[in-house]
């Protein structure tokens, strides 16, 4: 599932969605142009440890999340051990595994509402150049919501071609999923407009 | 005690070719409207017309005295409309947030909406799933979550199209319970449930696009099961 708050009063729970979704910017920022070396890596290591342990999720938690990304760590290692020293892709691939679990306890320690708060107010100045910030929190908000909604849409086509004794294939897949998709859309689109969505 | 204030005059829908109402004059005058007839017979697009979802061809529309073609938003504050799909209905990942969202731009302040949507969660006994993936939430808690996201905004008029389509016995009758006996706002509803029907106060049936009988519960629908007879 996608919505990922757990309910919490820790520090990192009190601590207003937009800091902390600029606090993750700037440590991505700084991971990538200012820690170069193991030791920054491990340092950085360091302080996302201490993170999940402030929010008081513990390092089970912590191991959850890493276990969730051992299928990009296993591709970023292996593309970049071709081209790269052993050093340079341990440092790039544990960047890149240090943001996703950082951008992880984000989540976990935010309501998806408030991030959206966050996301509009961090994009209001963009209303000048014809943006609207309630449209964009919006949008996310819908792309969170509806990605359980068409992997529910997925199990049922499979399910339904098992039953009628065909193997299910990606190629079947494709075509009633953007069908099953777009009749969503639709509806949810009504869905929106009797809601005094615009 | 209030009633929906609906008018339609000569109304026609066509979709392409196809024309979903025909010539469809009537107002309501009771403060629970069941539409029933069969399938493809003009019913939700009936319903839908009252909220300005769908628009008429030919005719002239009315609900609490706006017109859906121009006055639609003002229109969609005053007339809360449930689907019968309950996943098409939630658009925000936790049913707290969902109820929420009702009440974003309605000016009250973040404290007031916070105190509103929990008292409705409690009321519609969703208190314990108030911050789980509103997705893995059953059938009839999915309905109710949407029938608490619409009648949170204290909508004029409800309408509800097959509301307990996707619902098993018991959570049929909890959202049936909801509808006709705890809601204090006029109800429009379109059901094939005859039982459900009967317990309006006034039942309009449809057939080929056309209403063909207005009146009471217990007359339209005997008329209804003669046709089918």
């Amino acid at each position: 599932m996608i919505a990922l708050y757990r309910n919490g009063t820790s520090p990192l729970h009190r601590m207003p969605a937009g800091v902390k979704m600029l606090a993750l910017m700037l440590f991505a920022l700084a991971l990538g142009v200012g820690m170069n070396g193991l030791w920054s890596l491990a340092a950085a290591s360091a302080a996302v440890v201490l993170c999940y342990l402030l929010a008081g999720f513990g390092l089970g938690e912590l191991g959850r999340q890493l276990v969730a990304v051992r299928w990009l760590v296993l591709v970023m290692v292996v593309m970049q051990s071709l081209f790269l020293t052993a050093t340079e892709a341990t440092v790039n691939t544990g960047r890149v595994v240090l943001v996703v679990v950082l951008a992880a306890l984000v989540t976990l320690t935010t309501r998806t509402g408030d991030m959206l708060d966050a996301v509009e107010r961090l994009l209001a100045p963009l209303r000048r150049f014809g943006v609207n910030p309630a449209k964009v929190g919006l949008l996310l908000s819908l792309t969170i919501t509806t990605i359980p909604v068409v992997a529910g849409f997925a199990t049922g086509i499979r399910d339904a071609q098992r039953a009628r004794g065909v193997p299910p294939r990606p190629t079947r897949l494709a075509v009633p999923l953007l069908v099953a998709s777009l009749r969503h859309a639709d509806d949810l689109a009504d869905s929106l407009a009797a809601r005094g969505v615009e | 005690m209030t009633y929906p204030q609906v008018e339609l005059e000569n109304v026609s829908v066509r979709f392409g070719e196809h024309e979903a109402l025909t010539d469809v004059s009537l107002s309501l005058r009771a403060r629970r409207t069941a539409v029933i007839g069969s399938n493809g017979s003009g019913k939700s697009t009936f319903a839908r017309l009252l909220n300005g979802l769908t628009l008429p061809t030919a005719g002239r529309v009315r609900v609490h005295g706006l017109d859906p073609a121009r006055q639609a938003r003002e229109l969609r504050r005053r007339v809360g409309f449930i689907f019968s799909n309950p996943d098409a209905q939630i658009v925000m990942p936790t049913p707290v947030e969902d109820v929420a969202f009702s009440l974003r731009g309605s000016g009250l302040v973040r404290a007031e909406v916070q105190r509103r949507t929990t008292d409705a969660l409690a009321r519609y006994g969703l208190s314990a799933h108030a911050e789980k993936p509103a997705h893995s939430l059953s059938g009839g808690q999915k309905q109710l979550l949407a029938l608490c996201a619409v009648l949170i905004r204290e909508p004029l008029l409800v309408v509800a199209d097959e509301p307990t389509a996707f619902l098993d016995a018991a959570n049929a009758r909890r959202i049936r319970d909801l509808l006709l006996e705890d809601m204090p706002q006029p109800l429009v509803l379109v059901t094939h449930d005859l039982a459900m029907a009967a317990r309006c106060d006034e039942v309009i049936r449809f057939e080929e696009g056309r209403v063909v009988e207005q009146g009471e519960p217990d007359a339209v629908i005997a008329g209804y099961e003669r046709a089918l007879a």
